[in-house]
Formats: C-alpha cells, structure tokens, sequence
C-alpha cells in the first residue's frame, strides 16, 4: 500500500515540474536555514570538543551584587571567593579556577598576533578534553611553581612556528617568555569558558589572589561525578552562597550567583535574574520563533498543495465511488506530502552542509567548526515530518470532502 | 470596475484568503526586516564627529600595586607616549574610548529637563586633537581649567537640545550633585562613539586631569601615530611601557580594527536576516506566480466568453491584474494596520521616520512582486484565443 502510494506521488510530482520546483525549493530552504541554526546552536551549546560531557559540566561565571537603595553590580567572581567556597566544596569531582580570557600582543617579524590569554589550574585540564596535537597540559608542579610554560592552539602554532614542531620552543606572549608544552586544536570562540589562543599556569597572576571582595575576573568550571549529582551540586552552592550572603558586613546585601551548564547561564542572563535559571521561557521563545519562520513556507506550500490537489479531484471522484473513506484519502495524501518534504529536507540536507563549510570557511565565527551531526540530523528529521505534516493536513482534509459525483465531473470551486 | 473585481475575489473567497494572508505575512516580514535596515542605514549616513585614521588605543590593565604607585607610572607612560616622535597627540579616556563595547551612561539635569540615558566621556586636553573632534561653539578643555572654579564639560548638540531647547547654553552650570557644578564650555555638532550605526544620543565630556587627582587611574590610552607608523613602532613602545609598568598587561589596537569588529556586529546579523527574508519573499514569489498560473489557466471558460463577448486582449489582461492587485491590497491594509503600531505606540525608542520609510519601501515591494507574479499568467490568459477557450468548455 504504501509503495503504491509513493509510486502515485513520484508520478505526480513528475507530472508538473515547475510545480514541484516550487515546492521542494520551499521546503529546502526553510529546513536549511533552521538546520544551520540549530547546527549553530548544538555548537555553542551542545557536547562539543572540548566539553564533551555538557550533562556532567557546570560553570560559574556570575557573581552578582545588590544593595538596598538600587545599587547592583555583576560580572565574574574573584579568585578569593572561588578559591575558599567553590575548590572546597563537597559534592563535585573536580573543579577548576580559571581566569576569562584576556587579549594581549605577541610580536614576531615585525607583525602583531593579537592573542586570547587565558590563566588555568591544572583541573582545567582533567575536566575539559582537548584535542593535543602535540604535548600536553601543564603539571600539577607548573602551576605551584608558576613556571612558564604555555598549551598554544592550533593557529597561533601555524602563526608563530610556521609548519615546525613548537613543543620545547618560546613564544613571547605580552612580554613574557614562556616555553610551549602542548598544541591543541582550536577551541571555537563561542566556548567561553574554555576558548583561547594561548593557556598559561593561573599562578602567574598570584599577586591577584588574595585581592579582597567578591568580584574579579574568574570563572569556575565544576564537573559532577554522574549526571545525577549536578542538582545536588547546584543545592550545595546555594546553601554556600547564603552562608557568604549572611557573612556580608553591609546590610542588606543581597547576593546571586549560579553553577549553570553555559544555556542556563545564557538564558539567566537575558531572560531572568531570579532563582529561576529561565531555560524553560527560552525553550519556548525559541520554539516560537521557528514556528513564526515556518509559518510563511508553510502556507505557501498549503497554497500549492491546493492548487494541486484540484487536479486530481477525478482520481478522488473515482477512488471515492469505489468506496474509499475520508481517512484513507487523508491518509494517502499525507503520505504523499510527507513523502515529498523528505525529499525535500534531503536535499536541505546537502545544501545546509554547503553552507555550513561556507560559514566555517569565511571567518566570521573564529575557530567555528560547525557541522552536521547526529543530533542536529536527527532534529532535521523531525522538522521535515512537523513541516509535512502541517502543511498537508489541511489540503488533505479539504479533498476528503469533496463530493464523489462532482469530484468525477471536475472539481468544485 | 473595482465593485466588479471585488465580486469576482469575494466568489473566489476561500482560495484569495490563503494568498491574502501570505501577503500579510510576507509584509510583516518585510517591513521588520526593512526598518532594521533603514534604521542601520540612516545612522550609518549621519557624521561620526571624529577621525578615527591612524589613531591606536593602548589598553593597560595594572597589577595589584597600590593606587598611588599606579598613578605616578601612568604619569610616566603619558609622558614617554607623547615623547616619541611618532606620535603627533596621545589623550587618556576612561574605558568607553570609540568602537570599544563599553559604555557609561549618566543623566543630567537642568532647571526641569531631565536627559535621556546620556554617553558620559571622561578625556583629556589632548582628546580634541587625537580624534580631530570639531567644535562649533566654545572651547575644548586646557590648562585654564585647573583653577576653575566649576567641572567644565563639553556636550554634544542633542544634549543641547534636549537640556536647553533653544537657550545659550554656553557657561550654563549644570548641577552634578548637591555641592558640585558642571559648567558648559563648548559644543560639539556630533559624536557617535559607541558605533558606525549607532543613533545619535545626547552625550557630554568631563575633563580628566592627571595631576590633580593623584591616585585615579585611567586604563586606555588613545595615541595618533603620524601615517605610516607600523607594527615595528608598535613593538618598541610596549616593549618600553612595559618596563615602566611591570606586571601590567597591555594592549595596543587601531581604532580602525575595532571599528571593524564593531561593524562585523551589526553587519552579519543584518545580512544573515536580509538572506533569511530574501528566501522568503522569493518562495513567497514562487507560490504566488504558481498559483496564479494555476488560477488563471482554470478560468478559460470565463475569459473564452468576455472575449466573445467583444472584450479586448488588454481588458482582460488587465482585469487579472487588477484583480491581484485589489488582493495584494487587502493583505497590505491589515499588514499597515499591525506595522503602523509601531510608530504610533514607540515600541522602541526609534524615530517614526524610520518606521514610515521602510513601510513605503515594503508596501511598494510588495506591489511589485504580485504585479511581477501576475504579469505572466495574466498574458497568457489574454492570449487565449474564444473559440478554443470555449469549445473546451
């Protein structure tokens, strides 16, 4: 049954060319471009090189003051603060101290590198799994003895070094000289907690460790032992962080600060500055708006399914005077939709991936490495059957009714 | 004629009022779309009120000495910038220097007028001739204000307006707090800092005074470089700041660099919605024009008899067209009733011309992309001949 049904679309569709033109070019590039959004969003959000284990990985990146009378700041915690409450907490498996990344000039052959600094604890490398090209991570004993040594990207070794070796050379970076340990593949940009172009021991900025108060330039990265620990993790934080709350020598202090996976963290930022991380409205916005972007195709595509569907109002009259119910007919045509949409989010497909290596390619995300995988197909997938689904349902539904005897005589109005 | 045609949709209604309603969507797109970019474009057109060319920030972030120590350094890095003979002017600014992200707001007030969110720039004497800032009233700040008796400031010609209206406001004092007066000095025309395409916003300056205040700090440096200064300059004054402030992490980048970035920020949203919106209004096009076809090629019998009837090729032709039009019409009266919203409400804080601009240029695009859909199929329609229209009939 559903082999003929298919044979009957492939004909038809045979049948006007320029009709299923229209409709697969529809359908194609509305899937590509939200293909390439989530694409998009999986890089920035999902488990990617090199936080893999994103249901495993919290972050604390916000620390953020108010006072009675108005007064708030907020921006990343001290080192003082994550040092005493966060490195000691209980519940977590590891966690790391690592500074934002900071941009500073390199010099070489009368050109300027502009390079991401960024300072890390030796956990940083524990938890988060780089992709070394050569080398490793710096020791435990580099970081106690602030000794200067430096992980460097991909790019900056290609920049710096040409196409040599670097582990065991010097790169100068903001006037200082350290030696290279390791060579990672580049981290993209959109990976704040872990993107730079150069890593150095954290203990090479010791004189800002025991600066006073709570606010700095840190960033906390937590990792859970199980996936089931990180509401655990996320209460012994809060119940830290009324005990610091309580500990503020001004009155009425009050003060919020979060480990949330980097969406939470996002959508806490914009969309929320409660308790509630507001990853339930984002979800739903996001939702909103690829609903709204398909709004458009899809009525297009209810138009020429219409349009289409009146030519073949004999076929109807006929399969409908033999004795075929409302439901089959629905049913067939569908089919026949879904059918189509397939083919047309395959070719989506392929053309999404064109556009990925063109974005990659161009620069404008830095070390974007965007692409199609399982995820992101899957997703792809279930937008082609919500698509094929909406837009034939209601083409569908008005053929079922068309009457047999004038459906044979040629279509009603 | 018009009755006419509007018989001739409502008989058709159910099949216009899906097309009706992708033109209404195909508008709201449109017109969103067309606003952001005629808001972009506008800013873009107005005067930036500086020079941006050979200019270089030099960012310096001190380490954990105390405030003091940090200060006599930076009166020591000044003073070397300025000694090198590359360097025509070098001026200090607080963090908001132009193209960076950061920015300070502040309001001030006067008599009863309150200024909305204003751009509060903290810069030195040399600031007017580091970025070739124009005056068209008054003076820059100098040395003569050391002994002022009121904080001088300089503000830009929307903060005028909106603080003064048409008054002088020249040696107006402006209350800073209860014990503390600034007092007006000059006027600039513009200054657009934050970026390429931001609105003009009321925005004044404050004068920064090195020996005078002996433990501030201010971290970025704006130097301009003769033309033709280059990296190797660039290399050999870090390397010397850098002795003179040890541990400190310094940065140097060119104004135009940063404007670059800041451009790429406005820029590759709008382009990326612009393609988006493009393959709509394309699809959009597509579907109208088949369906059209569709349409039209069902209506034979009718056309095969009005020709019979003695109506020309071109009445026939232009009926079709009419009749798309009269739809397109419909579909833009509801879409001009949402858009037209925006002005009326002040959703954002946008000037209306914007809004009334990209409405024409919307309503007239969609004009031309039905009339261009419709154009063919109605010719085919007025080419049928009525003996063959009606004998399939």
């Amino acid at each position: 049954m559903l082999k003929n049904y298919i044979k009957i679309a492939w004909k038809v569709l045979l049948r006007r060319k320029f009709f299923t033109f229209i409709s697969l070019f529809g359908i194609s590039f509305t899937l590509l471009v939200l293909m390439v959004a989530s694409s998009l969003f999986d890089h920035t959000f999902g488990p990617q090189m090199p936080e893999r284990e994103t249901d495993k990985l919290l972050f604390v990146n916000i620390m953020r003051e108010q006072r009675d009378g108005g007064f708030s700041s907020s921006g990343p915690p001290s080192y003082r603060f994550l040092d005493q409450h966060v490195r000691t907490m209980q519940t977590p498996e590891m966690v790391s101290i690592n500074s934002m990344f900071f941009q500073v000039n390199s010099y070489i052959n009368n050109r300027k590198l502009a390079l991401d600094i960024k300072y890390t604890d030796r956990a940083f490398w524990d938890i988060l799994e780089f992709n070394f090209l050569e080398g490793n991570g710096f020791s435990e004993q580099d970081v106690r003895g602030a000794n200067r040594v430096a992980v460097i990207n991909e790019n900056t070794r290609k920049q710096y070094f040409g196409t040599d070796k670097a582990v065991g050379q010097h790169i100068v970076v903001d006037q200082v000289r350290y030696k290279v340990v390791g060579v990672v593949e580049d981290v993209p940009a959109l990976r704040l907690h872990s993107y730079a172009d150069v890593w150095v021991p954290i203990t090479m900025k010791s004189q800002e460790f025991s600066r006073p108060g709570l606010r700095g330039t840190y960033f906390a990265t937590i990792k859970a032992r199980s996936a089931a620990d990180v509401p655990k993790i996320k209460e012994e934080y809060a119940g830290i962080m009324q005990e610091v709350e309580r500990q503020q020598t001004e009155k009425g202090t009050t003060l919020s600060s979060h480990p949330d996976t980097f969406l939470e963290s996002i959508a806490r930022t914009f969309l929320s500055n409660g308790k509630d991380s507001g990853i339930g409205i984002l979800y739903v916005i996001m939702t909103v708006l690829a609903l709204l972007f398909m709004l458009l195709p899809t009525i297009n595509l209810v138009n020429i399914n219409i349009s289409r569907i009146m030519e073949r109002s004999s076929e109807i009259g006929v399969r409908k005077a033999f004795g075929a119910t409302s439901s089959t007919i629905i049913g067939q045509f569908i089919i026949e939709n879904i059918f189509l949409t397939l083919l047309g989010g395959l070719l989506g497909f392929v053309l999404s991936a064109g556009v990925l290596w063109l974005i990659n390619d161009s620069g404008v995300i830095v070390y974007a490495n965007l692409g199609l995988n399982i995820r992101v197909f899957a997703f792809g997938l279930l937008l082609c059957l919500v698509f094929g689904l909406i837009s034939g349902v209601y083409p569908a539904y008005k053929m079922s009714r068309l009457n047999a005897v004038e459906a044979l005589k040629g279509g009603s109005k | 004629m018009i009755r006419h045609l509007f018989k001739l949709i409502w008989n058709r209604k159910k099949s216009n009022f899906l097309l009706m309603t992708e033109i209404f969507f195909c508008f709201l797109v449109l017109f969103g779309v067309m606003s952001l970019v005629v808001y972009n474009v506008r800013n873009y057109t107005k005067p930036l009120g500086f020079e941006h060319d050979n200019v270089w920030l030099l960012t310096m972030r001190p380490s954990a000495d105390s405030a003091a120590l940090n200060h006599q350094k930076l009166e020591q890095v000044v003073q070397q910038v300025r000694a090198y003979p590359e360097v025509s002017h070098a001026a200090l600014t607080n963090s908001n220097a132009p193209f960076a992200f950061s920015q300070m707001t502040d309001n001030l007030s006067y008599g009863n007028k309150r200024s909305s969110q204003a751009d509060h720039y903290e810069v030195d004497d040399d600031y007017e001739d580091v970025l070739q800032v124009q005056l068209s009233q008054g003076r820059w700040f100098g040395p003569e204000d050391n002994a002022a008796h009121h904080k001088p400031i300089v503000i830009n010609r929307e903060m005028q307006r909106q603080l003064f209206g048409e008054e002088e406001p020249l040696g107006k004092l402006i209350p800073q707090n209860d014990s503390v007066n600034y007092q007006v000095v000059g006027i600039v025309d513009h200054f657009r800092g934050y970026s390429e395409y931001s609105a003009e916003r009321p925005a004044f300056f404050t004068r920064i005074s090195l020996q005078q205040s002996d433990k501030s700090f201010w971290g970025e440096l704006l130097i301009r470089v003769k033309p033709g200064t280059g990296v190797a300059f660039e290399e050999k004054m870090v390397q010397e700041i850098s002795g003179i402030g040890k541990d400190w992490t310094l940065e140097v980048a060119t104004l135009e660099k940063m404007r670059q970035n800041k451009s790429k920020l406005t820029m590759v949203p709008m382009i990326a919605l612009g393609l988006v919106c493009g393959f709509l209004i394309l699809n959009v096009a597509l579907g109208l024009f088949g369906v059209l076809w569709y349409n039209i090629s069902r209506r034979n019998g009718e056309i095969g008899l009005r020709r019979a009837l003695g109506a020309s090729a071109n009445q026939v032709y232009r009926q079709f067209i009419g009749e798309v039009l009269v739809l397109a019409t419909f579909g833009l009266l509801l879409g001009v009733a949402f858009a037209v919203q925006f002005p009326l409400l002040q959703v954002f804080e946008v000037e209306s011309v914007v809004y009334f601009l990209a409405l024409g240029i919307s309503v007239v695009v969609i004009y031309i992309l039905v009339v261009g859909c419709a154009l063919y199929p109605s010719r085919q329609a007025a080419t049928i001949h009525p003996a063959i229209a009606l004998h399939e009939e």
